[in-house]
């Protein structure tokens, strides 16, 4: 099915560019007329090279998610700029918008809310392409079992609703989804946070073939570093609303600056001297 | 005790056998509505028996046909000599299905000058069983539609304030609370008064509805509002956003079937409040007149002294009226229960 | 107190919205004030619309609203074309029959159904709630209707009750305890009609707060520090249950209203009721519109007693 073009890039080329990004959320106290800013988050810059992930960690919080959320066009940033292969997609509007969408997913971190419970798992994995008016019916679906057999997902559950597949499936079925319009570049918002272990290292494993597969890039929020650190290749550590260190995986676990960095670490190192003992 | 899903089921086939008895009002009744017996005003509800005056047994049932007695009102006595059998699928008055077949053909009948009053007749002679069932027609039908177009505005407004928010929903929502907020029979007065009292009969049933459906607006509409809040934020339509959906969409396609559950339940809850509101008004004067046989003008002879004194039969369309809602409280409460339980 | 003058101001945009149905509803009314006279073929058409000039029926629409919302402010109401009479000591005195019937079932109604609920869910899941809750909803599958031509009935086969009227014939010699007794025989059948119709509903509404309550953690600490069921019941869990019961007794004064038009004319209590459906009847505009303003100041007039109450009796709405 032809999606039609995509802007590449070159290798040496980033594939996104974020600078300057800063969002504030206004709420309005209920006790007095008063208007609070809470700033979810300032100051953030990020550079993601095709074919690569970059892991974002630090403390469960707002600030993380709606960084993602900013990214994927689903909220708009205060200030800064989004530059996806040279686009600048905060200018965009209409139909460019409309066509830019295909090229950065989301993956949510609870897939149950994500999916509706009344579709069927073929029709869910469809729904991009129909959104988005791509291929006939026939061509939606031929696509959709494609997609599930690529995320290892048997097709014959194609009439399946979300809520009869277990959890590390569904969120094979949100995979699956966001990768129905050939994106260049997926989000995983805590992705897999609300998996038990056995189905982290799975999920894992299929997106490491997808990123192979496709030339992929991800952006990983986590805060969960010894999980993301396995198959990052640069890892950006969130404190406080902004990015307060960002080396590659390597660096950051041999020396880290940033005191919050030590701190995650020391906690991981922890846990894995614990294992070692009691393995011991 | 039966489950939910059970009770629901009954009082589905309840519902659904009572519609089609309507629906088929003229099948079923032995008479027309209009039909008026001037020998036979105010008749007791005829007697059905299997044994006759000289102690043989017929198989088929059968009744009398009355005369007059020497005491008490005219036509009271029955005439001993001469049984009449009920007979079955007879030819009789002409009517109309749905407004569109005729037939003669109804359920059961007897012949002439024996009559069956199955539930007794009115003062103009008028069989009140075939009366109840034609009436169902109007009321039913009355409450249907005011029941229908009061959901429809409710999704409307309740859909886009929700969804919306904003300005437009502080309005549509403190309009509601007006409407939610005045004793709706003084309002449906209100409105009749400001209409001409001489209009035709059609015209009177369809205003009526309009009025009635167009005043229940708000509950819905709040209800709905409440559901599309919710749903707005759900993962899935954020998710729908991100391929690029557009606002239609995202409410035809994710948003809006969220509130399936509680229309239903809404449209079961309203049906029997509008069925009785047009029974009152009617009931009170102000509704479909005659010879139209809604429900409450069945229940207008009650409010004279005689009546209620000597005819007790005349009370028996209201105690009909009780089985139906209890048909239709059960089915909603039943959907309630359901609902509570499937998650959204 | 910014909370109360938030409802205030509520209310009052409320009546105006009232105000302005009911002006509309007038104006749509074919024919107006001096139709009637009009008709009478002795007085010319020029003295008519002389007429309508001087009471300014040919100004335009606003002017015309703001003249009539002057006179009703004021307590003119208009006149009567069936009675030739101003419209506001008729609606007075029917309004002063009404009042005492709903106020009297009101009370009653409220009276029974906090007991029965508290007691109801107290004991929960057991036979006695079970029984009371098929009782409280066989009541409320009745159609009002129905239960008001039963009551009737009931007076008229039993001649125990008098099947209409305020006061028997000849009660203006009784002394005052006569009179008293004399009423409250009338009043009888009809309250009690009103407070069946409204039980049900209000019964099961204090029973689901009530069990929304006693599940809360502080009911069980109470508990298991050892106080009394009762006392729990009375001093800890009613109290907290009273947010939503007052905010439903706002509710319940509406239906109590549109039931009591119904009552009273099915039992022939002189009240707004039967004043109302005679001017629809014969197109008494004036009636009709001062019965529907006067019927919206009650309901206001009793929400905002609620939203006082409620004031009053929760700390978390003062904070505000």
């Amino acid at each position: 099915m032809n999606l039609g073009s995509q802007p590449s890039v070159s290798e040496f080329q980033p594939l996104l560019r974020v600078s300057g990004l800063r969002k504030e959320y206004v709420q309005r106290s209920p006790f007095s007329r008063k208007k609070i800013a809470v700033n979810a988050f300032h100051d953030v810059s990020l550079t993601i090279f095709p074919g690569k992930t970059l892991a974002v960690v630090g403390e469960s919080g707002a600030g993380k998610s709606s960084l993602a959320r900013c990214i994927a066009l689903l909220e708009r940033p205060n200030s800064g700029t989004i530059e996806l292969a040279g686009n600048n997609l905060l200018a965009l509007s209409g139909q460019e918008l409309f066509a830019m969408r295909r090229e950065v997913q989301l993956i949510f971190q609870d897939p149950t809310s994500a999916l509706n419970p009344r579709l069927t798992a073929g029709e869910i994995i469809a729904e991009p392409l129909l959104i988005q008016r791509k291929g006939t019916k026939s061509q939606r679906r031929a696509r959709a079992l494609q997609l599930m057999e690529q995320v290892g997902l048997d097709s014959a559950w194609e009439r399946k609703r979300p809520l009869e597949f277990s959890g590390g499936q569904r969120q094979r079925l949100a995979i699956a989804r966001a990768l129905a319009l050939g994106p260049q570049l997926l989000i995983l918002d805590e992705a897999l946070s609300n998996l038990d272990t056995a189905n982290q290292t799975l999920i894992l494993k299929l997106l490491a073939e997808l990123q192979t597969a496709h030339a992929l890039s991800f952006l990983h929020i986590s805060h969960d570093l010894r999980l993301v650190s396995e198959f990052a290749d640069e890892v950006a550590v969130m404190y406080e609303g902004t990015i307060v260190e960002w080396k590659s995986t390597r660096n950051l676990f041999a020396s880290p600056e940033h005191s919050y960095t030590k701190e995650l670490l020391a906690s991981v190192r922890s846990v894995e001297s614990i294992l070692l003992e009691r393995s011991a | 005790m039966l489950t939910q899903r059970q009770k629901l089921a009954w009082a589905v086939v309840a519902l659904a056998a009572f519609s089609g008895v309507v629906l088929f009002a003229g099948f079923f009744a032995p008479y027309d509505f209009a039909a008026q017996d001037r020998n036979a005003p105010f008749a007791a509800p005829t007697g059905i028996h299997f044994v006759d005056a000289r102690g043989s047994f017929h198989i088929r049932p059968f009744v009398y046909s009355s005369r007059d007695s020497d005491t008490g009102p005219v036509g009271a006595a029955a005439d001993l000599d001469q049984t009449f059998t009920i007979r079955w699928c007879v030819r009789g008055a002409l009517y109309k299905i749905a407004g569109v077949f005729t037939s003669r053909v109804h359920l059961f009948g007897v012949e002439q000058p024996a009559r069956i009053f199955l539930m007794g007749s009115d003062g103009y002679g008028r069989d009140q069983f075939s009366r109840f069932l034609y009436g169902g027609q109007i009321s039913l039908l009355a409450g249907l539609i005011a029941a229908v177009l009061s959901v429809s505005m409710g999704i409307v407004a309740g859909g886009i304030a929700g969804y919306y928010g904003g300005w437009i929903d502080e309005i549509l929502m403190r309009g509601g609370e007006l409407f939610l907020a005045l004793p709706w029979l003084y309002l449906l007065f209100a409105v009749r008064a400001a209409l001409p009292l001489h209009i035709s009969q059609w015209q009177v049933f369809l205003l009526l509805i309009s009025v009635m459906g167009l005043i229940g607006w708000a509950r819905p509409a709040r209800l709905i509002r409440g559901v599309v809040l919710s749903a707005k934020e759900r993962n899935f339509v954020l998710a729908a956003r991100g391929f690029g959906a557009s606002d239609t969409y995202l409410l035809r396609r994710h948003v809006l079937p969220q509130t399936n559950a509680v229309l239903l339940t809404q449209v079961t809850l309203l049906v029997p409040e509008y069925v009785l509101a047009e029974v009152t008004l009617t009931f009170l004067g102000l509704g479909v007149g005659e010879p139209m046989p809604s429900w409450g003008a069945l229940l207008t002879s009650l409010q004279q002294y005689s009546v209620l004194s000597s005819y007790w039969w005349m009370f028996l369309p209201a105690l009909l009226l009780i089985p139906l809602f209890v048909a239709f409280y059960a089915a909603a409460d039943a959907l309630q229960e359901l609902h509570k339980s499937v998650p959204l | 107190m910014r909370y109360l003058a938030r409802r205030l101001v509520h209310s009052a945009l409320l009546l105006f919205g009232v105000s302005i149905f009911s002006f509309a509803i007038l104006q749509l009314a074919p024919g107006d004030f001096f139709t009637p006279i009009s008709l009478n073929p002795q007085i010319s058409a020029h003295t008519v619309a002389a007429l309508r000039s001087q009471y300014g029926l040919d100004r335009p629409l606003p002017i015309r609203y703001e003249h009539w919302l002057h006179s009703v402010l004021r307590g003119d109401f208009g006149i009567s074309f069936a009675y030739g009479t101003p419209v506001a000591p008729l609606l007075a005195v029917r309004a002063r029959n009404t009042l005492l019937l709903t106020g009297t079932s009101l009370l009653l109604a409220w009276l029974l159904a906090i007991p029965f609920g508290i007691w109801s869910a107290a004991r929960r899941r057991k036979w006695s709630d079970r029984a009371g809750g098929i009782l409280t909803s066989s009541l409320l599958t009745v159609p009002d209707l129905v239960l008001f031509l039963a009551l009737l009935l009931v007076a008229v086969r039993t001649g125990w009750f008098p099947t209409g009227g305020m006061t028997s014939a000849g009660s203006e010699d009784l002394g005052f305890g006569g009179k008293v007794k004399d009423l409250a025989i009338h009043l009888f059948l009809p309250a009690l009609g009103l407070v069946l119709a409204t039980l049900p509903p209000l019964v099961r509404h204090v029973r689901s707060a009530m069990i929304e309550v006693l599940e809360a953690p502080f009911v069980r600490a109470a508990r298991a520090h050892g106080i009394s069921e009762r006392r729990v019941l009375l001093r800890y869990a009613l109290p907290v249950a009273a947010n939503p019961l007052i905010t439903l007794f706002g509710y319940s004064v509406a239906a109590m209203l549109s039931a009591s038009l119904l009552v009273e004319m099915v039992l022939s209590w002189p009240g707004v009721g039967p004043l109302l459906v005679d001017a629809i009847l014969a197109k008494d505009v004036y009636v009709v519109v001062g019965a529907v303003l006067l019927s919206s100041v009650f309901l206001v007039a009793g929400s905002l007693i609620a939203d006082a109450s409620l004031f009053a009796a929760d700390p978390r709405i003062r904070m505000d």
